[in-house]
């Protein structure tokens, strides 16, 4: 006798069939997962009087984040960016974080906070364990202190103590040409003028020993007028005024010491001119203001920066300013940290980040650096020139030079006791 | 039965009112904190407990400025003032002599009870606009020595690194539903507190104070002394809110003591209402919704808040919960004359 198959469906066949339903239910599920968005929180300043530079930091975000997500997202996931104001308020930059991370479910944080906010968001990332990427505060403190070391968190922006060295070395080679002896301060009172300043000081008189500060102003933050300030300055007639001034308070302190025409009687650095936020808003922009870079499209002269200038100008119809292309450098660290990690795991692309190289409009060589010992941005570039009326405002920019900063900032750290 | 045994029958009816109505505060006070340690076994919400956390901070303190506001007439401009010792206290003590938590609350309230004296001294001679001044020079003078005293106070950046929270008593400020609890706990003692002063025949003297002052200076009350003391206790309770703040963001920092801070004490009073204890309470719940739901939607906020106050001052013309309470004294009124 032949055994035959019984007739219906056989335990196999139902096991299979059940399986290829699984499968067939699963699988969008399955895809959807792996295509689902992944989402990045930032808490940014959008009100205010500095709402200019948290706008010029969103638009470079999304900038970016188009072109990412045009190539395919980060790790096949697209980006869905949560930006929200925090009024420039540390209290509040805490609570919008917390509530990006907790409600809205935004995997890994841009922090587009400046001075005491970036410190509130770094403890909420500190308590919650989220990727963080710093793109404002250029506090130095934040990354140099080893105190606010933590694993999830780096800095994607400029330094204070970078500018001061490359500053210093700067304005001392002309000093010692020119024979500027005795020096004039004029900075906001608050830290970060106070410490810019006096770093800014301190590299000066150590490549140019014979100088000496005679006279130094201390206006408040936002001050709207500045006429005793001016004329302090000119009556101690100094040869040289360094300001560490920015934004609106720049601009309205050039538009008043131009009436007394202070820029022909003295060489002046100010370290935040070559800004578009400022150069652009001055009324009789002076020639010859020695200016640290902060964003220019014209240095690094490369054809990347320009590109990348114009294409922000395309799209909104204005010029990046150094918030801009921070923030924009930031977004480009973790698409690169998430194709080499191939995984949008917040620890997985921390370990990556660490010491990542990348290629980036904005480097001194064209590449920059996420430093692995204290998770900050280094070899982006950095330097001064001097300023004409009109584009490209800054023709020519000095590049510091990133082994002497690397050096005196070694040094730096240890007379604060940071290493 | 003598006179004054007559006397002692007649008031004892009221004493009587006087110790059920605390029963009843204290009784309510106690499901209050019920409801609310138990609502993380119902939600798994953070971003509410966050809210509540934070409605706590600025419940404390928005409380804490109508006993100035409402029961004594005070217009305090400088009450955040209180607020930023609160959190710089309570921060400074655990960060530079990591004592356990209770021992660095007791000294941040023990510091501010001294500063609020020598500030109260000074301030509670002045009438109306002038007392008003001189606090928001109080303040601002704090703000800017917290802003200049960068080495001890970390100047505009803040108190950083974080503030420790060691274990106490087993309990663990580092774990979010305990903080939540700890907050929920000191908004519920600190509104109780506070309802007892209020309630309290020294509360009734302040409201006198505030009708009128000439009188109660007649009657044998040291108007000055009063003053002081609620401004003093006030300030305990303004500067209990701002440690639970310090503990939210884990810092403390100088806007916590600017202007911006009072005036936001002020707001969420005229929102919530004045002549009611709740009112503040009420005024702060309204303000964090408000801020929470607007900053969600839109960076144009202040138009929003802007509207809302026109609402409240041209509008309603008095706080929500002075209006809800109107509305059914009205009621009641009405119905009684039926």
């Amino acid at each position: 006798m032949t055994r035959t198959r019984t007739p219906g469906i056989s335990r196999r066949s139902t096991l299979a069939l059940m399986g290829a339903g699984a499968m067939s239910v699963a699988a969008p599920w399955v895809a959807r997962a792996q295509a689902k968005t992944i989402k990045i929180g930032m808490p940014t300043i959008l009100s205010g009087r500095v709402a200019q530079l948290g706008t010029s930091s969103r638009n470079a975000v999304m900038l970016e984040v188009d072109k990412v997500n045009a190539a395919g997202g980060l790790a096949g996931r697209p980006i869905e960016m949560v930006i929200r104001d925090s009024k420039g308020q540390p209290q509040e930059a805490a609570r919008v974080a917390r509530e990006l991370v907790n409600t809205d479910g935004c995997e890994w944080l841009i922090d587009g906070e400046a001075s005491s906010g970036s410190f509130a968001v770094h403890e909420v990332a500190r308590d919650l364990g989220v990727l963080c990427v710093h793109t404002c505060s250029e506090a130095s403190s934040l990354t140099a202190d080893p105190k606010q070391h933590i694993p999830n968190a780096f800095r994607c922006v400029r330094q204070g103590i970078h500018d001061s060295i490359v500053g210093g070395s700067y304005a001392a080679a002309i000093s010692k040409a020119k024979g500027l002896k005795k020096w004039a301060t004029c900075s906001p009172d608050y830290a970060y003028g106070r410490d810019t300043t006096g770093e800014f000081t301190l590299y000066l008189k150590r490549f140019a020993p014979d100088v000496e500060v005679i006279s130094e102003s201390w206006p408040k933050l936002f001050q709207p007028d500045y006429t005793e300030v001016v004329t302090k300055i000119l009556q101690a007639k100094p040869q040289a005024l360094y300001s560490c001034l920015w934004g609106g308070d720049l601009t309205s302190y050039i538009d008043q010491a131009n009436i007394y025409a202070m820029f022909g009687q003295m060489e002046v650095f100010a370290v935040n001119m070559a800004d578009y936020t400022a150069l652009t808003v001055v009324k009789n922009l002076p020639k010859g203001i020695h200016s640290g870079n902060r964003y220019i499209k014209t240095f690094p002269t490369t054809p990347e920066n320009a590109a990348w200038g114009n294409a922000y100008k395309a799209k909104y119809n204005e010029y990046p300013t150094n918030w801009s292309w921070q923030n924009a450098t930031a977004v480009m660290f973790l698409s690169e940290a998430a194709k080499k990690a191939n995984s949008t795991d917040g620890k997985k692309i921390a370990e990556v980040l660490a010491g990542l190289t990348i290629k980036c409009p904005f480097g001194a060589d064209g590449t920059v650096t996420m430093r692995a010992d204290d998770h900050t941005l280094v070899g982006y570039a950095i330097g001064w020139g001097t300023t004409i009326p009109q584009e490209p405002y800054v023709p020519e920019v000095k590049a510091g030079d990133w082994k002497t900063i690397f050096e005196l900032e070694a040094e730096w750290k240890k007379s604060k006791g940071y290493t | 039965m003598t006179e004054l045994e007559a006397g002692r029958a007649e008031r004892l009816p009221v004493r009587n009112g006087a110790v059920l109505q605390r029963y009843r505060d204290v009784l309510i006070a106690l499901i209050a904190f019920a409801v609310l340690a138990s609502l993380p076994m119902f939600t798994g919400s953070k971003a509410l407990l966050d809210f509540v956390i934070r409605c706590s901070a600025y419940g404390l303190f928005a409380t804490s400025l109508n006993l100035l506001v409402g029961y004594t007439g005070l217009i305090s401009f400088g009450h955040g003032m209180f607020f930023g010792l609160g959190a710089y206290g309570y921060g400074l003590i655990m960060q530079r002599l990591g004592v356990p938590i209770p021992v660095a609350f007791v000294a941040t309230l023990a510091i501010t009870a001294v500063v609020a004296t020598v500030i109260g001294a000074i301030c509670v001679r002045l009438k109306e606009i002038y007392f008003a001044f001189v606090t928001l020079a109080f303040q601002m003078l704090i703000h800017s020595t917290i802003l200049s005293w960068a080495s001890f106070t970390g100047g505009d950046q803040g108190l950083r690194g974080g503030i420790p929270r060691p274990v106490f008593l087993g309990i663990d400020l580092a774990n979010h539903v305990h903080l939540y609890v700890a907050s929920c706990a000191l908004l519920i003692l600190g509104l109780l507190a506070m309802r007892q002063i209020a309630q309290s025949p020294f509360g009734y003297t302040l409201r006198m104070i505030r009708d009128n002052a000439a009188r109660a200076s007649f009657l044998g009350i040291d108007v000055w002394r009063a003053k002081l003391t609620v401004f003093v206790l006030a300030a305990l309770f303004a500067s209990m809110g701002g440690m639970v703040m310090a503990l939210f963001v884990s810092g403390a920092y100088p806007e916590f003591a600017y202007w911006t801070i009072s005036g936001e004490g002020i707001f969420i009073n005229m929102l919530g209402g004045v002549s009611t204890f709740l009112g503040p309470m009420v005024g702060t719940v309204l303000l964090l919704l408000l801020n929470d739901t607007v900053t969600r939607f839109t960076e144009y906020h202040g138009i929003v808040l802007g509207v809302v106050i026109l609402f409240f001052a041209l509008g309603l013309r008095k706080g929500l919960l002075d209006f809800v309470a109107d509305w059914f004294a009205h009621r009641r009124g009405a119905g009684e004359g039926r």
